[in-house]
Formats: C-alpha cells, sequence, structure tokens
C-alpha cells in the first residue's frame, strides 16, 4: 500500500482528536446492514450518522452493524442505545430521518415517535 | 440494488456475517468488462445451495436474496457469477464479471465509499484491495497496514476518512472507473 507516509502524517495533525476517541462509548446507533437494510439505502444511513459524529465532534457516539432482524419491509432500520436508557428501534431511516433522528434523539434526548418501531427489549 | 456498489457491499456482509477475518477484494475493468474477485476467509459454504434463494441459514426469515440478486445483475449483462470453495478448511471465492456496456448494466456507484463504509462496519475484518497493473498485483488499500499506524476508530475523523476515500478513488478513476457506467470516451481536461 503507497501513502502510508501520508496517512502517518494526517494521524499526527489529528491525533488529539484520536486519543478522545479510544474511550468508553454510551451512546451506540446500529444500523442493520442485511441485503435488504442496503438494498434499501442502509449504507447512506450509516454515512450520514458517521458524517454527522465527525461534524458535532461527539467522541462518544459510536456507530456499528447488526444482520436482518426480521422486519425487512421497514428498513432501513437502526437501534439507538443510551446508556441507562431502553434501547429504541427505528425504521425507514433515510437521509432526512436519520439528521432528524440525530438532532432531536442523540443530542436532546427526545425519541421521534414519527420513525419509531418499538421501544424496550 | 440500486448499484454494483451495493451489490458488492452486500457481498462483503456475507463475509463478515460469516466470520472471516480477512478478505481480499480484487477489481479489474477491462473493455468495458467489470471483473471482481472476492476471497474469504470464512467457514465457507455449501456451493450447491447458495444461488437458490430459499436457501438460508438464518432464521429471521426464509429467504437469502443477495446472491440471486447479483447473479440476476451479472447474467442480465451475459456476465456470470461463480463461486468456489477453496478447500476443505473453508474459505470461499466468489468472482462475477459485468458487461457495462450492456443496456442492462446497472451503474457502478461509489466504490470507493465501499471500502470506506466496509472498514467503518466491520473493523475487525481484515480488508485488502487489490488492482492489478500489467498483471501485477498493486495492493491499494490494506486495513491491517492501516491498523498498524492508527486504531481504526481513527475512520471517525473526516480528514483520514477523506484521505483513505481519496487514495481508492483515485485508483479506480485512473482505471476508468467512474460512478455511473464508465462508457463514455475518456475527455480531456478542460
Amino acid at each position: 500500500m503507497k501513502n502510508l507516509e501520508e496517512l502517518k502524517k494526517i494521524r499526527d495533525r489529528v491525533r488529539k482528536d484520536l486519543e478522545l476517541r479510544t474511550g468508553k462509548h454510551p451512546i451506540k446507533i446500529v444500523v442493520c446492514l442485511g441485503t435488504c437494510g442496503i438494498a434499501a439505502g442502509a449504507r447512506e444511513t450509516m454515512n450520514t450518522f458517521v458524517d454527522l459524529i465527525a461534524e458535532n465532534n461527539r467522541s462518544d457516539i459510536i456507530v456499528t452493524t447488526s444482520g436482518c432482524a426480521g422486519f425487512c419491509e421497514q428498513e432501513p432500520m437502526i437501534q439507538v442505545y443510551v446508556e441507562d436508557k431502553e434501547p429504541v428501534v427505528y425504521g425507514k431511516v433515510d437521509l432526512q430521518a436519520a439528521e432528524e433522528i440525530f438532532e432531536k434523539h442523540i443530542l436532546n434526548g427526545e425519541i421521534v415517535e414519527k420513525y419509531l418501531f418499538s421501544k424496550g427489549k | 440494488m440500486k448499484n454494483i456498489a451495493d451489490h458488492l457491499f452486500d457481498i462483503l456482509e456475507n463475509s463478515a456475517k460469516a466470520g472471516a477475518s480477512e478478505v481480499q477484494v480484487k477489481i479489474s475493468f477491462n473493455k468495458k468488462k467489470f471483473f471482481c474477485q472476492i476471497i474469504d476467509s470464512g467457514p465457507g459454504i455449501e456451493i450447491a445451495d447458495v444461488i437458490d434463494p430459499f436457501v438460508t441459514t438464518r432464521k429471521t426469515r426464509r429467504v437469502g436474496l443477495g446472491l440471486p440478486l447479483l447473479k440476476k445483475t451479472a447474467e442480465d449483462t451475459l456476465g456470470y457469477l461463480k463461486i468456489i470453495r477453496l478447500n476443505k478448511k473453508g474459505g470461499t471465492s466468489l468472482e462475477f464479471l459485468i458487461n457495462m456496456f450492456h443496456i442492462d448494466a446497472k451503474p457502478f456507484g461509489d466504490l470507493a465509499r465501499v471500502f470506506m463504509d466496509v472498514l467503518i462496519a466491520w473493523p475487525q475484518m481484515n480488508l485488502k484491495l487489490i488492482i492489478p497493473n500489467n498483471s501485477i498485483d498493486n495492493v491499494i488499500l490494506d486495513s491491517e497496514k492501516i491498523k498498524e499506524e492508527l486504531n481504526l476508530e481513527a475512520i471517525y475523523s473526516s480528514q483520514i476518512q477523506n484521505f483513505i476515500y481519496e487514495t481508492v478513488k483515485k485508483e479506480l478513476i485512473e482505471k476508468g472507473i467512474d460512478d455511473h457506467f464508465s462508457i463514455e470516451p475518456k475527455r480531456k481536461n478542460s
């Protein structure tokens, strides 16, 4: 792989931000990436969250993935885990929905009823 | 699936879900034929069955559509999908060919983004991207090498992300692969 030197330079430049990220992540966003999710555009949904996290400089949030949950018609689906709170599942999370959920739920803690699929375990 | 990028991501998801620790993607684009070979170190699959949509090991739903959809996308353009089990211990090689000049071809979509997305979605799986040049295997991306330099969580830094993305994108464009059908004659820089 070429360019590794360049990568090192960038790493040194952003080192401070990186150190912040290696702690705990009290907020976790899980994007379902089964075939159904991918076909419904879950990759865009995942990217939106990753971009929003970078934009808002939130090192306490992490995006992870899961497979198909069996409700393919609701894809793209996401689960939001906030420490000490019940997990929340959202369905049909397109770009706009992702932005709205990030702003309202992730940043301000209010559940967005419009896209709510289920609450609790 | 809207484009080839989605298909590729879906296939890589298969490898990740199968617990593959390593996956190697080889891409070439000659005479408007897009060839892609994916070799993973997963447990391997029963070849006879996988293309049948009603064969799946998962319990959440009873159909598996990823491979049948890719097969259709490839065959619609007179291309093919071939899956080979590498050895008894495991490991699968999957290759497909898509004729991009065919009227029924799907657009590429953003292939470079797919590799970024794999690093974000399945950081535990080592990903290697190879684009051969004059029969020499050029390693464009190697997440194992990247991990030696930094924690993969660094990918949340948009600077790191852009760097990796641009590295891959540049190589793809050099090979004549754009986000669409890559069939327009090369334009001179204007």
